[in-house]
């Protein structure tokens, strides 16, 4: 009896130790979380002292000296490059290892691994697309290149300098909770962040859809309702503007592919929110006479940010602007004598072929009139809790063979089954370099110089110079492509439908100093139809382009605050088109007492989507559901996934086709119009108004409607922002949604000295536990900048400077 | 050197297996001296900080307020201590009663 007694009494302990040592689920270990010695209560920063610190790092070439101003912003000032991309490492590290280990694992599928088998599904995808294959050919390019590999190995070594000084004790928060531990950075890292770069911003295909829709409807409505074109642009390079090369003569359309289009032979979606602003004023119509540079990237918005502000000085650059926690180099910013930023291209470079296979052992594919075989890459996927998972990828010369059976993610909706991705990523590439030369840049020449090492994601660059030029640039690795080969998807057994060669770097589209005197771009088409090469088939809607462009055009003695209001101008072109279409045909005689109401505010809304506009709420859900009313029941077919017609297409045909045959629901027997569309649509949008927020009052307000916030990178309950009650839409210049908007706001004014404003609604460091977590979110919400600190040597008077850091060897 | 938390089950255990008076006592000197020492150190680090990071944690975890946070920190690592001291103060108990068992047979 006693010993049983006994043996309890040793068990008890021993279970509750393991109990409240293991992860439970999504449950960190408890009292290993919870331990005020070693767990979360460690990662609680001291507000209100800041120190000064020594350390050293063996590899280090000479003295570092790192300044953080007031809002934790690091001033670098080395004697060397290789100094300089340490230290870039070691602050990074510093400030945001968790985030720089996360991304570059889901980047590598490499999630299972940390939180076990429920992620599956999501790792695969990222090995299917090749993400590690794509990572390990740029790195390729990358470290062929001395300086590229310079800056590889000496930011990997400050980033793991920075790791060794860690103890589980002040491991940062997420790895509590997570119940794992930091391990070594590679510079393979460095290359799969850019690669996620690509896979955020380059990713984009309708091919699958496309083809669906070309087998349903035929050639001829498909080039009707998905046309080359918009009817209304407002083109990044203006029109007019004359192309100064002679172009490479353009592959022949194969006659296959016109057959398809003619109906003789039977073939076999990217969300708004990708994009961004830019533009760029001459000294002809600013106030000072030198030009006024803007930028604003529109991307997820997280805790801790995308971005992290940085100043790099050593011998040859001083540059100050944003970086990515994971790879060398400032991305957009801006020197003494240039400044430039980057919007999105969206160009057609992932492309999905057909394989024929010669059996289900997927060993041959027939390609040029033979059997070729194909390569088998084996992906070991680790599972925490679990064995190793063995992926087998296919490889065929165009690429992977992504999924042969269906998974269930919702990301690979858009992926057809059987079929080889080609896909621009998987290059070797060199971007680092671009942003080398930028950083350094002196002159328009450096500019152009900068742009030639670039492959992917294609941006369009915009630059200005105290020499007074201005320029933009459409420019990656463009694959030289017929017509629309691209938009659906390619046969992979014929050469002619191969990828044949590239653009020319120096026959991208560009223009140097305009006579209209700015240049711009918000992701539209690239060219008006007079460039002799294939880009892409889409781009992103006309609106804030042309809004860019409208105000810009009456722009004179323009100064900061001209160009900060402007970024937050929530004006939407596209309430202008549509407005005067469908108000008249709203029917009051068939409204209720709410909607007639509803009607009255739309009918006294300044299209403006600012923060308390009950019309904009109004307006936003009733053109969302009349855009379902007309698509829905011809394109969401069980079975067969399309997508809708664009944006521009469906205003074009309620402008212009008023009796068009597509407004008919064929799921009815009766036969509806155009008004009983918008009608229906306008008390949809009322009535669900009113079931979320009662009777009109201040809650339809339109920031109540959006519910702005900025949520945790893994989504932490808990750690993201409150709800940010702001205006701004996707058809805006400010273009805000629930968590997607501005990543970054900057505005640059050059002169003698640049002056330098920016803010992204985050802050420096990506600890909850620190005051400088989130402090420039209400700053960024309310549509300030802060003034930058640009600081010419490390005893700069200029900057409020809080603490400092000494590297030395 | 830091230790790891499950110390406070070692060091319960094993000072109320040596000089512990009753079960009750085990348990709650145990429990008190663990609470104590955990909200004390935790309060420590948080109050530097305004509270701001425990306050997050605290929505995280579901308990929504910082000073909620605290007190569950101190009553499961007080649990944890005052069940060890138990434990050990009665495994003691059960040696010696089968050492006198022992030594009567």
């Amino acid at each position: 009896m006693n010993k049983i007694k006994a043996l309890f009494c040793i068990l008890v302990p021993i279970f509750l130790t393991f109990l409240f040592n293991t992860k439970i689920g999504t449950t960190p270990p408890l009292l290993k979380f919870l331990n005020p010695f070693m767990g979360f209560w460690q990662n609680a920063e001291n507000n209100h002292f800041m120190f000064n610190h020594k350390v050293k790092i063996k590899g280090t070439i000479d003295q570092v000296e790192i300044v953080f101003d007031d809002r934790m912003i690091p001033h670098i000032f080395a004697q060397n490059d290789h100094d300089l991309y340490l230290a870039q490492g070691y602050v990074t590290a510093m400030h945001r290892l968790w985030q720089m280990d996360f991304q570059t694992r889901f980047a590598a599928g490499r999630i299972s691994e940390v939180v076990g088998p429920k992620a599956i599904e999501v790792d695969r995808y990222q090995r299917r697309m090749g993400m590690v294959y794509g990572a390990e050919n740029s790195l390729k390019g990358m470290m062929a290149d001395p300086k590229a590999k310079e800056m590889i190995l000496a930011y990997t070594a400050g980033i793991n300098a920075y790791i060794k000084t860690l103890s589980s004790t002040n491991y940062p928060i997420e790895y509590k909770i997570l119940d794992y531990k930091p391990e070594d950075w590679t510079p393979i890292k460095c290359a799969l962040l850019l690669k996620q770069m690509s896979a955020v911003l380059a990713m984009g295909s309708d091919e699958f859809y496309m083809t669906n829709i070309l087998k349903k409807f035929g050639p001829d409505i498909t080039k009707d309702l998905f046309p080359d074109y918009p009817f209304r642009e407002d083109p990044i390079i203006p029109v007019g503007t004359k192309w100064d090369f002679s172009p490479l003569p353009i592959p022949k359309t194969p006659a296959s592919f016109t057959k398809a289009l003619t109906g003789d032979v039977k073939t076999k979606e990217k969300i708004e929110g990708i994009g961004s602003n830019n533009w760029a004023l001459s000294g002809s119509k600013t106030a000072s006479g030198m030009p006024i540079l803007a930028n604003d990237p529109h991307l997820d918005l997280t805790l801790p940010s995308i971005w992290y502000q940085i100043q790099l000085h050593a011998p040859g650059v001083n540059a100050y602007g944003v970086s990515l926690p994971g790879a060398p180099g400032i991305i957009i910013g801006f020197n003494q004598k240039i400044a430039w930023g980057v919007t999105n291209v969206a160009a057609d470079v992932l492309d999905f072929y057909q394989i024929k296979f010669k059996d289900s052992t997927h060993n041959e594919y027939w390609y040029n009139n033979k059997w070729n075989n194909t390569n088998k890459r084996l992906e070991a996927i680790k599972i925490r809790g679990q064995k190793d998972e063995i992926d087998t990828v296919y490889y065929t010369h165009h690429g992977p063979v992504v999924y042969f059976q269906k998974p269930k993610y919702v990301r690979a909706n858009n992926v057809p089954i059987g079929d080889a991705l080609r896909w621009i990523a998987h290059e070797q590439s060199n971007e680092l370099m671009t942003f080398y030369y930028l950083n350094r840049g002196h002159n328009y020449a450096d500019y152009r110089k900068a742009l030639t090492y670039y492959t992917a994601p294609a941006q369009n660059f915009v630059f200005a110079s105290v020499e007074n030029d201005i320029s933009i640039t459409p420019n990656g690795k463009f694959p030289l492509k017929w017509k629309d080969q691209g938009k659906f998807i390619l046969d992979g057994t014929d050469p002619a439908y191969d990828w044949h060669g590239w653009i020319p770097t120096a026959q991208n589209p560009t223009v140097k100093n305009p006579p209209r005197g700015f240049v711009s771009s918000a992701n539209q088409s690239s060219t008006d139809p007079t460039y002799p090469y294939y880009i892409n088939w889409e781009f992103s809607p006309y609106e804030r382009g042309k809004r860019i462009n409208d105000r810009l055009a009456v722009m004179k003695n323009a100064n900061l605050d001209s160009i900060r209001l402007m970024q937050t101008d929530n004006y939407s072109i596209m309430a202008q088109n549509l407005l005067p279409a469908v108000l008249p045909l709203v029917n009051p005689d068939l409204l209720n007492a709410t909607q007639k109401e509803a009607l009255s505010y739309v009918n006294k809304w300044n299209k403006r989507y600012d923060a308390n506009e009950i019309a904009a709420s109004i307006f936003e859900i009733w053109t969302k559901r009349l855009t379902f009313n007309i698509w829905n029941d011809k394109f969401e077919v069980k079975g067969i996934p399309m997508r809708y017609p664009s944006r521009d297409r469906t205003i074009e045909m309620i402008l212009k086709e008023p009796n068009s045959r597509w407004y008919d629901n064929t799921a009815t027997t009766k036969v509806e119009t155009l008004s009983d569309l918008v009608n229906e649509a306008f008390k949809y949008s009322c009535d669900s108004l009113e079931r979320r927020f009662g009777p009109i009052k201040k809650d339809w307000c339109w920031a109540n409607v959006k519910q702005t916030n900025v949520p945790h990178l893994a989504k932490i309950p808990g750690f993201g922002s409150k709800i940010l009650m702001i205006g701004g839409a996707k058809s805006t210049i400010n273009a805000i949604s629930e968590s997607n908007g501005p990543s970054w706001r900057m505005v640059i004014e050059l002169g003698k000295t640049p002056k330098g404003h920016g803010v992204y609604p985050g802050g420096q460091s990506g600890n909850p536990g620190s005051k400088f977590y989130d402090n420039m979110v209400d700053s960024w919400a309310n549509g300030q900048l802060y003034d930058l600190f640009y600081m010419q040597s490390s005893t700069d008077k200029s900057a409020k400077i809080i603490s400092r850091l000494k590297i030395s060897k | 050197m830091v230790l790891p938390w499950w110390i406070i089950v070692v060091v319960a255990f094993a000072t109320c297996g040596i000089i512990g008076k009753t079960g009750k006592i085990a348990f709650w000197q145990s429990f008190l001296a663990i609470f104590l020492l955990w909200v004390g150190y935790a309060l420590f680090k948080s109050l530097p900080n305004d509270n701001i990071l425990a306050n997050r944690v605290a929505v995280m975890t579901g308990v929504k307020l910082w000073w909620a946070l605290l007190l569950v920190t101190g009553l499961l690592s007080g649990l944890a201590a005052g069940i060890s001291g138990y434990c050990g103060y009665h495994f003691r108990k059960a040696m010696l009663i089968k050492k006198t068992d022992e030594k009567i047979a």
